[in-house]
């Protein structure tokens, strides 16, 4: 099945296309938006990195997070503030955003203010908030579950379809490896291509160990960028990272956000990595290996 | 066979298309295990919007399928219907000889055939167990 491209941006912002052929996509920023001065201060340095790098960027960060580990757990600003932040920073920077909502209550708001709206990996399947989604009118990310299979999201896009979406972007952040681990299938970016939508990989939350610290989740860092190159290679449209400027002291993710000085290194890898694809297929043909030899 | 009566065509026996298994090309792969299960018969028909044959799927190929796939069932269940049909598969046309379909059978070593319209467009489903009835209940009377 041939894949859609979709188009993320309304109004002045600079939009950003997605899909087959084009160049890889970042969706990056904060975890949380945790008050309008860092917000503005992420967005400036990633604006500053993307434009070096020539990477087309969306900025990513949410206003309420609705599946910490602990009740102490920085929920995030609300949405009535983290939206006006997150408007703020799109007019400031002409940048689009996107933020995941976890109720379907807050699919209208969301999806006035962000380009993008996202649904969380643990509400994947959940029919009220794919119907809230495609009722925002924009393009919608959606995060495969830890416990779904690729194939199987095929149902979460129909139910979108149904509901009359036709732009949307699929993500894996990992699946789940017995307790507090989870692991990357590299086929799940084809598989998932499958849909005819664009597939994006989430680096950040790929290398988290789920709640693995008591009440907090845990992550091993270190592996983000031979994860990016790998996913990149298999054929992501969109790479999705989260990254901050103190990440032992960010209020949601501390144990998985990028640290944003690699984070200028990571995205000229994987700006190199998908050319490099996009130059092999165009030298050596699409791949057409059959299932049955 | 020879002796089959010349005045009968394909539409005097076919199964009308209410009662062929048809699917469209997106259903799921399960659904069309379901579909025949129902039908008794061992083939489902893949039509388009428009009702345009773009495939058949018979018991034959999915055994094959499963002699050769190594996928887990769970993502073979989900396949779209139409990744696993045989396309262009042989038709045969209302208007056909029945003798001269049932030879197309023998030679194909098939016992369903689609029947199709000049546009493609499925019209009903030629199988072998009422043509024998016909022809067994014709030499008894």
């Amino acid at each position: 099945m041939d894949m859609k491209t979709i188009t993320v941006g309304y109004g002045d912002v600079t939009k950003v296309q997605i899909g087959p052929g084009l160049p890889l996509a970042f969706l990056g920023g904060p975890c949380a938006i945790e008050s309008r001065d860092h917000a503005f201060k992420m967005a400036e340095a990633i604006a500053e990195i993307t434009q070096r790098v020539g990477v087309p960027w969306i900025y990513k960060s949410c206003y309420d997070k609705d599946c910490r580990s602990s009740p102490d757990s920085f929920h995030g600003l609300g949405m009535d503030e983290g939206l006006t932040i997150l408007s703020d920073v799109r007019k400031e920077f002409g940048v689009p955003v996107v933020s995941d909502f976890s109720d379907p209550s807050w699919g209208p708001a969301t999806g006035e203010v962000c380009d993008l709206v996202q649904i969380p990996a643990y509400l994947c399947r959940q029919t009220s908030i794919l119907r809230a989604a495609a009722l925002t009118g924009r393009p919608v990310h959606i995060k495969k579950g830890q416990f779904m299979s690729p194939w199987n999201m095929k149902n979460s896009v129909r139910k979108l379809e149904s509901f009359g979406c036709h732009d949307i972007m699929l993500a894996d952040r990992g699946t789940f490896l017995g307790y507090n681990m989870l692991v990357n299938d590299m086929t799940s970016f084809p598989i998932m291509a499958r849909t005819g939508y664009p597939v994006c990989f989430d680096a950040t939350h790929s290398i988290q160990m789920p709640t693995s610290m008591g009440d907090i989740s845990g992550g091993q860092r270190e592996f983000i960028p031979y994860l990016v190159r790998a996913a990149v290679a298999c054929g992501i449209n969109a790479l999705f990272m989260e990254t901050h400027d103190d990440p032992d002291n960010a209020l949601s993710d501390a144990n998985t956000v990028l640290d944003i000085k690699y984070l200028e290194n990571v995205l000229r890898q994987a700006k190199i990595m998908h050319q490099a694809r996009l130059d092999i297929l165009a030298e050596l043909g699409e791949d057409k290996v059959h299932p049955n030899g | 066979m020879q002796d089959a009566p010349r005045n009968l065509f394909v539409k005097d026996v076919a199964l009308p298309l209410d009662h062929c298994p048809v699917l469209a090309p997106n259903a799921f792969f399960k659904t069309a295990l379901e579909a025949m299960g129902r039908s008794r018969l061992g083939i489902v028909c893949v039509v388009d919007a428009d009702g345009i044959l773009r495939g058949i799927v018979t018991d034959g190929d999915i055994r094959r399928q499963l002699l050769k796939m190594q996928k887990p069932f769970s993502a073979f269940f989900g396949d779209d219907v139409i990744e696993h049909a045989i396309p262009h598969p042989t038709t045969v046309g209302p208007d056909v000889a029945l003798l001269d379909a049932v030879n197309l059978m023998e030679e194909k070593q098939v016992w369903d055939l689609p029947v199709v319209d000049d546009g493609g467009k499925l019209v009903g489903l030629l199988h072998l167990h009422p043509i024998v009835k016909l022809l067994v209940s014709q030499q008894d009377g």
